[in-house]
Formats: C-alpha cells, structure tokens, sequence
C-alpha cells in the first residue's frame, strides 16, 4: 500500500490528528476548570480569575457533600434507575426493533407510523400523570423506568440498524432451528453489540438525567434521583427564581457547586469509556458478512 | 430456543408483580397508639434538600403533638406538580402558595378555606400586623397563614473606607449619586494605582419585581411604588418624573462607562463576586450587610463597610414589601372537616411560641447552636444550612420582631442593618396595587411587563432616545396597560 | 353476471385472506415480540392522547377535562392574530434552519475525521473526551461563555481588544444571537451526536477498505464509496426525525440567552409561551401551540420520508 505513505496523505494525516487534538482540547476545558474549582479553597476561588489548577488544594467541599447522608442516597436511587432502567429499556426496545425490522411483517408499516406520531403528538402532562397513576406506578421509582421504557427515537434508529444486519444469516440460524426469538437474542443482538451500546448509553443517560418527571411523581425525597437535588443546588443558586426570600448569605459557593456538578456527572462520564471495547466489537459483523 | 421465550415471560411477570411496590421497600409506617395529628405538608424547596426526618422535623413533632410528611417540591417545577396534585386531587393538608394569579384564581374558585373567621380563637396567628393578612388576601378574605418577611428591606450599603478616603457622602439626590459612582469609578478609591473599580454593578435582572434599582431609587426621590394613584386614577412609576430622571442617571453612567458595560448579561452570582473581591463600591440590597463584610474581609482584610438608610430630598422613603414569601393554606380537597382546619390551625398557633420560634429560626440547641448566656451562637454553618434553612424558607416567623427569643451573637453591622429593617417600617410607600384584581394583569402582565424592561434597558443603553421611549410607553398602553390601569381604578 | 364477476374477486380475497393468515402463523414469534412495545405505546402514549383536547378547551385543572368548557379554535385564532406571531414564527424558522444547515452535520463532519484516524487509542481518547460537554447543563454553559465572552473582563474579549483594539458585546449584539446560539449547540453537543454515526462505522466491513486500497482508491474515494455509504440510511433517518422537532427550539438554552436588546431575533414560540404561562398558566394557549409546532413537524416528517423512499431509501417506515 503505497498510497499510504504518501506526503497528501501524511499531511492529511497531521491536520486530522491536530484538529481533533483541538477540538477535544474545546470540549474538555470547562470540565477541567469545574473540577479545579472544586478541588480549591473558596477563599482562592473569591479573588477571582480562572483555575485550572487548584493553588491551594481544599477537600472542603466534598466535605459538604458527604456532611449527610442526602446527596448519597439520592446518587444510589440514580444508579438503581439508571441500571435497572436501561436494562429495561434495552429489552423492550430491541424485542420490538426486530420484528420491526423484518421487511416482511404484516402491519409493519402501520405500527411504525403510529410510534412516530408519538415522537410529534403526546397527551401532555396531566393526562400521561393519570396513566401512571392508574398503574400504580407513583411515588416509587418504576414510574422513572415504565412510563419511558422505549423511546421511539431509539426504536426508529436501531430498526434501522437492525436492518442492516444480512439476511442470510438470520436464515441459517432459522434452518438451524432457531426461532425469531432465538435469532433475535443468539444472532441478532451479539451481531449489534456497537448498536446495543450506543442505545444503551442513550438510555442510560436519559435516565441519569431525568428530574422533571422524579419531581412530579414522586412525592418522597428520598426516592429524588441525583439531578433533582443538583438542580437545586446549582440552578437556583443562579438566584433566577426571583424569590425575595432568598438572601445571598445563603447561597452556596461556587466551590460546593462545582463539587456537586463533579459528583453527580463522574459516575455517568465513566460509562463511556466502559462501553468503549463493544464499538469496537463492530468489527466482528464484517467477518461474518465476508 | 425455549430457554429464551421462558426467560422472557419470567422477566414480564417480574415486573408486573414489582410494578406496585416501591423497590427499596421505603415505607413510613409508624405505630398510631398516641396518634398524633397527622400532617402532611407541601413545600416549596428553595435551597437543599434536608434529610428526612432530621432533628429540626422531629423538634416541631413533638411540641405541636404532629405526625409531620413534608413533601419537598423543587421550586423550579412547584407550579407543575401544583397543577397536577390539583387536577389529580391529591393536595396535601397544607401547601405553600404564592400570591400570583394562578393560585388566586384556584382560591377564587373555592379550592381552600377561608381562614379569616377563625383566626380570633389563635392568639398569636391573630396578633400578628393585619398588614401581612391584608397583603395576602384574595377578595377582601384570608385564606392563610403568611410566611413572614420584612416589609422595608432596602438599604444603601457602601465601602466606608473608600468614601473616607475620597471624602464621600451617602448620596441622597440624583446628582449625588452621579458624583459618588463617579468618583468610586474614577479616583481609585482603593489606592493600588490602577483603575480597576466600579462605583456600582448592575445585574441583569436590575429592574425587576421588588428589587427593582430603578424603583428603589426613584422611591427615594419622591416616585411611586410601581403605582402613583392620584384622584383615584392608576399611573405606572415608568410614567411620572422621578423615575425617568433616575433613568436618566442610569443611562448617563452607562454613557460614561461608570457601570459594568455588559449588566444585561450578568448574573447575581457574577455582580456579588465583584463586590465580594474589593471591586466595586455602592449597593442597594435587601440583604444583610453584614454578608457582604464577612465574604469582602476575606480578600481584603481591612475593608470597611457600613449601612445607610434609603434617603432622598424629602427624607428617608423607600419601597414596601409584599411582606410575606407565600403563605400557608388548607385545600378542601384533603381537609374535609372544620375541626381539621382547626387543628391545622392550632399547629400553625404553635409554630409562633416562642420555643418554635426558635427551632425554626436557629435550630435545635446542641446541635445547631449553643446557648452563650446573653446570645446564642451558630455551630455549624453547613449543618444549619442543610437542616435549619430549609424550615426557615417555609413556615413562619417573625423577621422583624424576634423579641421572643435570644438574640443570636451578631457583630455590630449585622444588628445596625437589623435596626434599620425596623425603622425602614414607618417610611415605606405601599404598592397600591399590590392586592388589586386585573384581568389585563392576570391574561398578559407579563408581556406587558417585558415590553417596559426591555425599553427601560435600551433607554439606558442609549439604543433608544427619548422619542423612542414615548413610542414603547404607547405600544404598552395600546397593548393592555391603558385597560389595566382602568382595571385597578375599577377595583381599587 | 354479477356472480360471474364477482367469484374471482371472492376467491382472490379468500387467497389473500389465507396468505395473510399463513403469514401471521409464520411471524407467530415477531408478533409476539411486537407485544409487549404495542401495548406499552397504547398505554403510556395513546391513552394519554385525549390531552391534546385541552387546545380546544379552556382548561382549568380543578375543572378538568370533563367540566372545562369547549372553545373551539378560539386559541388558535389567538395566536395567530398575535403582533408578535410573524415575528416568532420568523425567528424560530430561521433558527431551525441553521440548526440543520450548520449543527446537524457537524457530527457527521467529526465523524468522518475520526473514522479516518487508524491508532484507536487515539480515537478512544478524544471520543471521551469530545462527549463530556453533552452532561453539562445550559446553565453552565452559558456561564462559560459568559466567562469567555463577556465586554468586563471576558478572556476571549480581552484577546480581541489586544489584537484589533475593539471589544465586540457577543451577547447582546441582536446581529451575533444566532451565531452563539448555534455555537453553544454544536460545543455541547458535537461529540455527543457522533456517537450514533461511531456505532454506525463500526459496522462497516474493514475488508472493503483493503479491497479499494489494492485497487488504488484515494482515501477521499473511499471515504465517498465505502465510509458515507454506510451511514447513508443513518443519516437520512436522524435528518427526517429532527425535521419533527422543526419548531422545537431549545427553551432553556434560548431562554438563557434572551435580553432586551436581542429580543426581536430571538424570541422564539417556545420562550413566548413560557412567558405567557407566568401570569396566568394557560394550559390550553399553550397546549394550542403545541399542537400547532406538532402538526408542522408531522407535515415534515410525512414529506421528507416520502422524498426518501422517492430517492430509494429506506426511510422511517
């Protein structure tokens, strides 16, 4: 392969690698300035200007964090939802993407079409509150994981991965004496390992996320997932909320908010680069198709 | 293949038992042999979440004879759950509410007791200034207990030292607020050389709701709060001279790069960093003073700062207060009964004893503070903001006068500001639409409202002149302010 | 006769009917499958459906659905005849459409370079990296450009005032609200939209790249014949689901951004909205809205998998 070694293709090389280099250079910058502040004594951070370095390390604000037992716990109901929503999300969603993606199906076409108006048209607040009351789902966590358990989104898309996948080898497996069942969970799903985990980060995230819907179907604090308590702490501690009330004494610095934020996105920054060898994996369904 | 399909069904099953039940199996049942009053509560979460339970919770159990739940609702999302516990019918048996037309017209429609008549029989709830009952009243009638703020809040806080060292007065007329933002601009009030202060920063939502600079500062030279009624008849404080004039001082420092060029982007936290390091000079707050010098000595360790008075031409005079954050009231979709409101009643009687004065305000001793003999004395600042705070926030005390208790050890500045609050009470000049119905307010008040801030920032940009200024003054009475102000003359 | 016409139309339906049969016995296993997702979808979204009523009511939550009066259009006929409705209705197209035009193939854009880049640590490590901005809030984000931004003190800004001697107020300047606007977008978001097109390349046979390498295809052929085609149908689908959200503008993130002096290009439906609900929560006005955007995006959608499948792809369904 000599084209390989070209100088075109050396010099293409150099741009591609230091522009990504730059740009990943953009993306990180913040997260490093809101770790070094949270890593700082508040009295560093009052004079003012940008850290990215902690001058005088402190440990005061996580300190904070761990004073009770609140942010901890809420962190905890964040990975149970988290966990055991993805799985269920993963489940429901790839059982439904197979068949949908078996151009034969009957009434495929119309299914489809009645999950993407759902992506356009919803009942909106009230409405959806009542069904998950109906179902008894309020003030526990299977309200954060039921109501949301595919999203047509991602069940539009990995159909579409799905259908990528060659025929011919779900058939093997079917004269094999595999049923769709079978083919869907010993060919299809270990076939889809990148797809698998991309969706699974998306609904991973998606969970780590949710706040809105925590605050209104639950009515226990103690079932408040991480975001909502985050929220409370770096949001309105923008003093937005127009609330006489509030007195600045009482906002928290900037230091506690940083440590915060640190806190509560670590744990979800770490799926990515766990999730990282099933890209990869990838690989694996070219072989097979050669 | 058979192995998945079972697996399959098995996993559905699974879930469709564990559907009911919360996972954790966090349940709060309690023994009900003394059956203390169950209550639960909504709230409004300002600040942090205080852990269940804690010892502040179980304080006020066991005085008021109470089985308290509160539910904490985040302030950000308080009108939607509201919403939906209303439409669900799901209220619990006291909520907090705010006076604003979505939870007036949920009043007007009969969704709470009326509380007004039976207030006599609770001596405290009853004693308190008719004020804070008036300024929360829905049709002449009260429908609950207010959570308690000054009415007077506003005070000039300034650098002491700078003033002294370029023998500065606390301004009272326009022109002395000119010269002073000037000078504490200009003349290197700090003495490093460099011209590196301001005399005053602007946040962005400078001219908003009570707050308002412009209002505080056109109050004091005479203007009206919000409303002037002369003969009966509504005109907006955006209207009459005071206010253009302060305006006009505005749009002058901001000509001559005398305040912070970018204010219609800055935020609170942003502005109170610049006053905190030793950057900027003058302030009219509403919060303690004594914040500013603890956080300011921080950075510059021989600061001086000190509190005035809201002073004008005429002598002090300043802007009044709702005088409440919200107030408590009692749904009849959950309280059916009278002798439930009266025992909800006599709960929120208690609250104003002084031993729950106390709990409320500083916390439990021994843990949140410690009894000095003549004052009482924070512990730990951590735990009374994650414990103490969030009680305070809600239910009710008395700011102004908290006779009943021990004072806590303040320095000098923080009781002077304390003082002034009390003084601020005899010159404050009252909204006079504060509790007035309009329908133009309640369908658009707030475009109406957003049309006025945008034109007052662009007048003191100098985007637009004084002909342009006219021009928004007639678009907002054209599009409803001319009806809102008729609304309230009806009403008044 | 009318027998005689009629009997092949019989048994022609009788055929039809019985291969439809035999085909449901077939795909036994995919209809069951399809189970559990169809009766989650009727539960959870077309149960609620009846909310979109509320447009067409006037709405009060202690009333409810049953005892709020019916209004017909009257909302409706409100927003449109709003002053400002030709304004929004501008502003937010035009924001939506530079969304498409300048953040939507910014991912793709990245993508590419990444697929181009043979040492996987490398690309492992700026993969993590460019994804960390997506868990940052709007808030934050904002801030941070605040912090570069600024006319006080802004880094960026100072840099600016070193070299050309002018300061430019980014903003609040109404002329740079939708250059920020998009450029938050795509830093919040760029690494994090590539991780659906990663997925998407990772399928791609290697095989096919050595097969063009001996056959002396430059890498721009390649990347024309083998990488594009491969996220092709990827690609086609995301742009059809986001001509859904067409009039979606991102109402924290606009919000954020809006003051008095960008105002006339920046507010959009969804801040109007909000601002109308804070006096008064009208429910319906905005539920209205709602259904207005909405019925834009399925007209869009509708179309542009028509032109798809037109174009021989695969589309949506």
């Amino acid at each position: 392969m000599p084209q390989d070694k070209s100088t075109g293709n050396r010099i293409f090389d150099c741009i591609n690698y230091t522009l990504l280099m730059l740009i990943a250079l953009i993306c990180v910058l913040p997260f490093v300035y809101v770790l070094a502040v949270s890593f700082t004594s508040p009295a560093e951070v009052a004079k003012g200007g940008l850290i990215l370095w902690p001058k005088e390390w402190s440990l005061a604000s996580y300190r904070y964090i761990f004073s009770t037992d609140t942010l901890f716990r809420s962190m905890l109901v964040s990975i149970y939802i988290t966990v055991l929503g993805t799985f269920i999300n993963l489940l429901f969603t790839s059982l439904m993407a197979y068949p949908l993606a078996r151009t034969h199906l009957r009434g495929r076409q119309g299914i489809l079409l009645a999950v993407l108006f759902t992506m356009l048209f919803g009942g909106g607040m009230i409405p959806t509150y009542f069904v998950v009351k109906a179902m008894h789902l309020t003030n526990s966590l299977w309200s954060l994981m039921i109501p949301n358990a595919i999203s047509a989104f991602n069940l539009i898309v990995l159909k579409n991965f799905f259908q990528q996948i060659p025929d011919g080898l779900e058939d093997s497996a079917r004269i094999d004496g595999c049923n769709d069942v079978g083919v869907l969970f010993r060919i299809v799903l270990p076939l889809s390992l990148p797809a698998m985990a991309t969706f699974g980060l998306f609904y991973a995230v998606g969970h780590w996320n949710q706040f809105f819907n925590a605050i209104l179907y639950i009515n226990d604090s103690r079932l408040y997932p991480i975001q909502v308590l985050l929220r409370q702490i770096v949001i309105l501690s923008q003093s937005s909320i127009g609330d006489t009330s509030i007195d600045n004494t009482e906002i928290q610095p900037l230091t506690i908010r940083m440590a915060v934020i640190v806190f509560a996105t670590v744990p979800i920054l770490l799926v990515y680069p766990f999730l990282q060898k099933h890209f990869a994996k990838g690989v694996m369904l070219g072989s097979v198709k050669g | 293949m058979k192995t998945y399909s079972v697996l399959l069904l098995s996993i559905l099953i699974v879930f469709g038992t564990l559907a009911g039940c919360a996972p954790f199996g966090w349940s709060d049942e309690k023994s009900s042999a003394s059956a203390p009053f169950y209550l639960p509560i909504g709230a409004a979460l300002i600040g942090e979440l205080p852990p269940k339970n804690n010892v502040v919770e179980q304080a006020i159990e066991a005085y008021t004879h109470t089985e308290l739940q509160f539910e904490w609702i985040p302030m950000s999302a308080y009108d939607d759950k509201l919403r939906l516990m209303i439409a669900a019918g799901e209220l619990p048996k006291l909520i907090k509410l705010g006076y604003a037309p979505v939870y007036i017209a949920t009043i007007k429609d009969g969704q709470f007791w009326e509380l007004g008549p039976l207030l006599k029989d609770y001596p405290h709830l009853s004693a308190l200034d008719n004020q804070y009952y008036k300024n929360i009243s829905v049709e002449g009638r009260i429908y609950g207990v207010p959570i308690i703020r000054d009415f007077g809040r506003a005070t000039i806080q300034y650098r002491k030292d700078w003033f002294d060292r370029l023998g500065l007065e606390v301004p009272i007329t326009l022109e002395d607020w000119y010269r002073v933002v000037r000078a504490l601009t200009l003349e290197d009030p700090d003495g490093n050389g460099k011209q590196d202060t301001y005399g005053m920063v602007l946040e962005k939502k400078y001219n908003q709701d009570v707050s308002s600079i412009l209002t505080r500062i056109s109050v004091s030279q005479g203007g009206p709060n919000k409303w002037l009624v002369e003969n009966g008849h509504f005109t907006p404080e955006f209207m009459t001279k005071p206010f253009f004039d302060t305006m006009k001082l505005f749009r002058r420092l901001y000509k001559e790069n005398l305040i912070n060029s970018d204010f219609v982007v800055v935020d609170t936290n942003e502005t109170t960093k610049i006053y905190d390091s030793g950057r900027a000079g003058i302030q009219i707050s509403g919060g303690n003073v004594q914040t500013w010098l603890d956080k300011l000595t921080k950075t510059v360790p021989d600061a001086i700062v000190d509190v005035a008075l809201l002073t004008g031409p005429g002598g002090i005079r300043l802007p009044g207060e709702a005088g409440n954050a919200g107030f408590l009231a009692i749904p009849k979709d959950s309280v059916k009964t009278l002798e439930e409101v009266e025992k909800i009643l006599d709960f929120l009687n208690k609250l104003f004893e002084p031993p729950m004065q106390t709990v409320i305000t500083k916390g439990v001793e021994g843990r949140h503070w410690a009894d000095r003999g003549d004052y009482t004395e924070v512990l730990n600042r951590t735990l009374d903001l994650k414990e103490v705070k969030p009680y305070r926030d809600l239910l009710p005390f008395l700011a102004d006068d908290q006779s009943s208790i021990k004072p806590s050890l303040q320095p000098e500045l923080y009781l002077k500001n304390q003082k002034i609050g009390q003084v601020n009470r005899a010159y404050i000049v009252e909204n006079p639409a504060l509790t007035l119905e309009s329908d133009t307010y309640r369908e658009k008040g707030k475009e109406l409202e957003t049309i006025i801030l945008d034109a007052e920032t662009k007048f003191i940009m100098g985007m637009i002149d004084e002909e342009g200024w006219n021009a928004e003054l007639a678009k907002w009475k054209q599009a409803g302010g001319d009806q809102m102000s008729l609304e309230y003359e009806r009403s008044l | 006769m009318a027998t005689s016409t009629g009997l092949p139309n019989i048994q022609a339906r009788k055929g039809k009917l019985a291969t439809l049969l035999r085909d449901i016995i077939r795909d036994k296993w995919l209809y069951l499958m399809l189970l559990p997702g169809v009766i989650y979808f009727i539960i959870f979204k077309y149960v609620p459906m009846y909310g979109v009523t509320m447009a067409f009511m006037d709405y009060k939550p202690y009333t409810g659905f049953l005892g709020s009066p019916w209004v017909g259009f009257k909302h409706f006929e409100r927003f449109f005849s709003e002053p400002q409705f030709g304004m929004l209705f501008r502003n937010t197209v035009i924001l939506a459409v530079y969304n498409l035009a300048f953040f939507f193939p910014m991912p793709i854009i990245l993508s590419l370079m990444m697929n181009e880049v043979r040492r996987s640590k490398f690309k492992n490590f700026v993969q993590t990296l460019i994804y960390i901005p997506h868990f940052v809030s709007w808030v934050v984000v904002v801030g941070i450009f605040y912090m570069l931004l600024t006319t006080e003190n802004g880094i960026l800004n100072e840099l600016l005032y070193q070299i050309t001697g002018k300061k430019i107020a980014f903003l609040l300047e109404a002329e740079w609200f939708r250059t920020m606007i998009i450029s938050q977008s795509i830093w919040k978001e760029i690494g994090w939209g590539t991780v659906i097109f990663m997925a998407a390349l990772a399928g791609v046979d290697l095989q096919q790249y050595e097969a063009a390498r001996i056959d002396g295809a430059s890498r721009w052929r390649q990347l024309w014949h083998i990488t594009l085609p491969a996220i092709r149908s990827t690609i086609v689908i995301l742009f059809i689901l986001r001509l859904g959200n067409f009039l979606d503008s991102g109402f924290e993130h606009i919000f954020l951004m809006l003051t008095p002096t960008n105002r006339e290009v920046g507010e959009v439906f969804d801040t109007y909205v909000y601002t109308k609900g804070m006096t008064q929560a009208q429910y319906s006005y905005s539920a209205a809205v709602g259904l207005f955007k909405s019925t834009i995006g399925l007209v869009l959608v509708l179309g542009s998998n028509w032109l798809a499948k037109r174009f021989g792809e695969e589309g949506i369904y």
